[in-house]
């Protein structure tokens, strides 16, 4: 355990300037400017490396695809080193018996010490008999593997929320890992994929400060996930005003106009798609003429066309208005008294201003030691 | 084409282009919240451009209109730009309409469905400027000074090619 995360960067053949421009460029994703990159990379270069195990369930392998490609090859590379080293049966070279080895061999060594990040989900109907990997049903290894994790990562809307093969009728009876894991902190990271620079955002955020990111109710980065697509999407201004593509291809279409009469979810979708956008900040589906379709919020299979527009905004199980999942729930009226309005109203703020290092550092959070 | 600034109080021209689009546009729209109307709240000057909140019955925002025309850096439709408020600082959109001309927003609330009553969206809207111009942060500015962001400011200012090729923007250049 003595290794630290520099080290073992190094023996992978990353130069000390490559080191350093990724602690920056992570800083910059997850809002923590300069003084945040030297955090980072102090961290990195003082603290024993907390190997990561990385699961597959019942999914599609595009939480890692995504990840993979982060933005930046060099964060892939980077974050690769340090996580791929344990076990990841998609990315990792043994395969067969010695796979299997390696994992309880993680598992011994660093026991209550590793994170487990989760990709994909269990079935858990028939005895779990419809995800098999290495012969035993995957609910039984995911189990095993949590039970000396240090934390839980939720890879994507399967893990998360159940996703596709949890979509009605869930023949398989696919579900969440939190409905298998109960006792460890767990970290939801949903999207279909999620957005690259928020993995490896909340995987380096837990390896520079030891502790979980600060969470919603649903357990959900709340630095990346405290915002719709709405809130922060380029064409706002134009649902303001009223003006509406109606149709793909007629007018309002060609002049940028807002989707949400074609089925657009971005009011309804917390994510940082409009805010981070994807392939190194190139575009998101809306940029590209396309609305949001929720990949990132609970049974969003389950929640009508992708293409009809949305006739109510308060997304399943949540009371958010302000932009969080966390708010108190209810209709604001007169009656409720001017304490309720400036909660909302303080809240509306503190969503609408932009992170600074102390937002994002100072949280006052359950430590996982 | 740019739109005049509006050199008095934009309130009642914000309020009656909103409410033609409510009942043009935005007619028939499911989220739009039939308890509430249109309201332009606590419009005043701040640094040269008018700032205040727009109440609608689908959304609430923070608004900046042209006020000095020396003071409104324009920003296309769709653009975002961060400006520096006492509370923190607020990412912004470009938008323009031929009945409001330019302006930028920042979303509070959209949509509206929790405001019961007009009256309580008008005193968050109130609240939420107050909170916004309110030094909240002041405290842990003054802790944590962010020379680079006050670098990226003075580099932003207007000034002459020659101030620029000289570096005036630098912490004490001029001693050299």
């Amino acid at each position: 355990m003595s290794e630290t995360y520099y080290e073992c960067m190094r023996k992978q053949g990353i130069t000390r300037r490559s080191f350093l421009k990724f602690c920056s460029l992570t800083a910059a994703s997850l809002g923590l400017g300069a003084q945040g990159a030297q955090q980072i990379a102090h961290a990195l270069e003082t603290k024993p490396r907390t190997p990561v195990i990385w699961l597959h369930g019942l999914e599609c392998t595009c939480c890692t695809e995504s990840f993979i490609r982060s933005a930046h090859p060099l964060v892939g590379d980077v974050v690769l080193s340090m996580i791929s080293l344990d076990y990841d049966d998609t990315l990792m070279a043994a395969a067969g018996d010695q796979v299997e080895q390696a994992l309880e061999d993680t598992i011994k060594k660093f026991k209550g010490n590793y994170i487990l990040a989760v990709e994909g989900n269990p079935p858990i109907g028939d005895d779990g008999i419809y995800c098999i990997p290495g012969g035993k049903p995957f609910v039984e290894k995911l189990k095993h593997a949590a039970k000396d994790a240090l934390a839980v990562i939720a890879w994507g809307s399967c893990a998360s929320w159940g996703c596709v093969q949890a979509a009605k009728p869930n023949p398989t009876t696919a579900v969440p890992i939190d409905k298998v894991i109960k006792d460890k902190p767990i970290i939801k990271v949903p999207g279909c994929p999620p957005i690259p620079e928020v993995m490896t955002g909340v995987v380096t955020y837990f390896l520079t400060f030891g502790r979980v990111p600060e969470l919603d109710i649903q357990g959900r980065p709340k630095m990346f996930y405290g915002q719709r697509i709405h809130d922060k999407c380029y064409r706002r201004p134009h649902f303001d005003a009223g003006q509406f593509v109606e149709r793909f291809d007629d007018a309002g279409a060609r002049m940028g106009y807002c989707l949400y009469k074609v089925g657009c979810k971005g009011p309804t979708t917390y994510n940082a798609c409009s805010a981070i956008r994807w392939n190194d900040g190139l575009s998101f589906p809306i940029q590209s003429g396309h609305g949001c379709i929720g990949c990132s919020e609970d049974a969003f299979w389950d929640k009508g066309g992708f293409y009809e527009h949305l006739t109510t905004v308060r997304p399943l199980g949540t009371a958010g208005i302000e932009g969080t999942a966390d708010q108190i729930g209810g209709t604001l009226a007169a009656v409720a008294g001017v304490a309720i309005a400036a909660h909302a109203a303080a809240s509306a703020i503190k969503q609408a201003r932009s992170k600074t290092r102390n937002d994002l550092t100072s949280v006052p959070e359950k430590k996982v030691e | 084409m740019t739109e005049p600034a509006f050199a008095s109080d934009p309130t009642a021209r914000l309020e009656a282009a909103y409410r033609a689009i409510h009942a043009e546009r935005m007619h028939g729209i499911p989220i739009v919240n039939p308890a509430l109307g249109v309201a332009a709240v606590g419009f005043a000057d701040w640094e040269g451009r008018w700032l205040g909140v727009l109440v609608t019955p689908w959304c609430m925002n923070l608004m900046l209109v042209p006020r000095d025309p020396a003071a409104w850096r324009p920003l296309a439709v769709g653009a975002k730009r961060r400006y520096a408020l006492p509370a923190g600082e607020f990412e912004f959109i470009g938008g323009e309409d031929p009945a409001i001309g330019e302006y930028q927003m920042c979303s509070l609330f959209s949509p509206m469905e929790r405001f019961g009553d007009m009256e309580t969206a008008v005193l968050t809207a109130k609240l939420a400027l107050e909170a916004a111009l309110a030094p909240a942060q002041a405290e842990r500015q003054a802790a944590e000074p962010r020379p680079l962001e006050k670098l990226a400011r003075a580099v932003e200012a207007p000034m002459s090619k020659r101030d620029f090729l000289r570096g005036s923007f630098l912490p004490g250049v001029d001693r050299r």
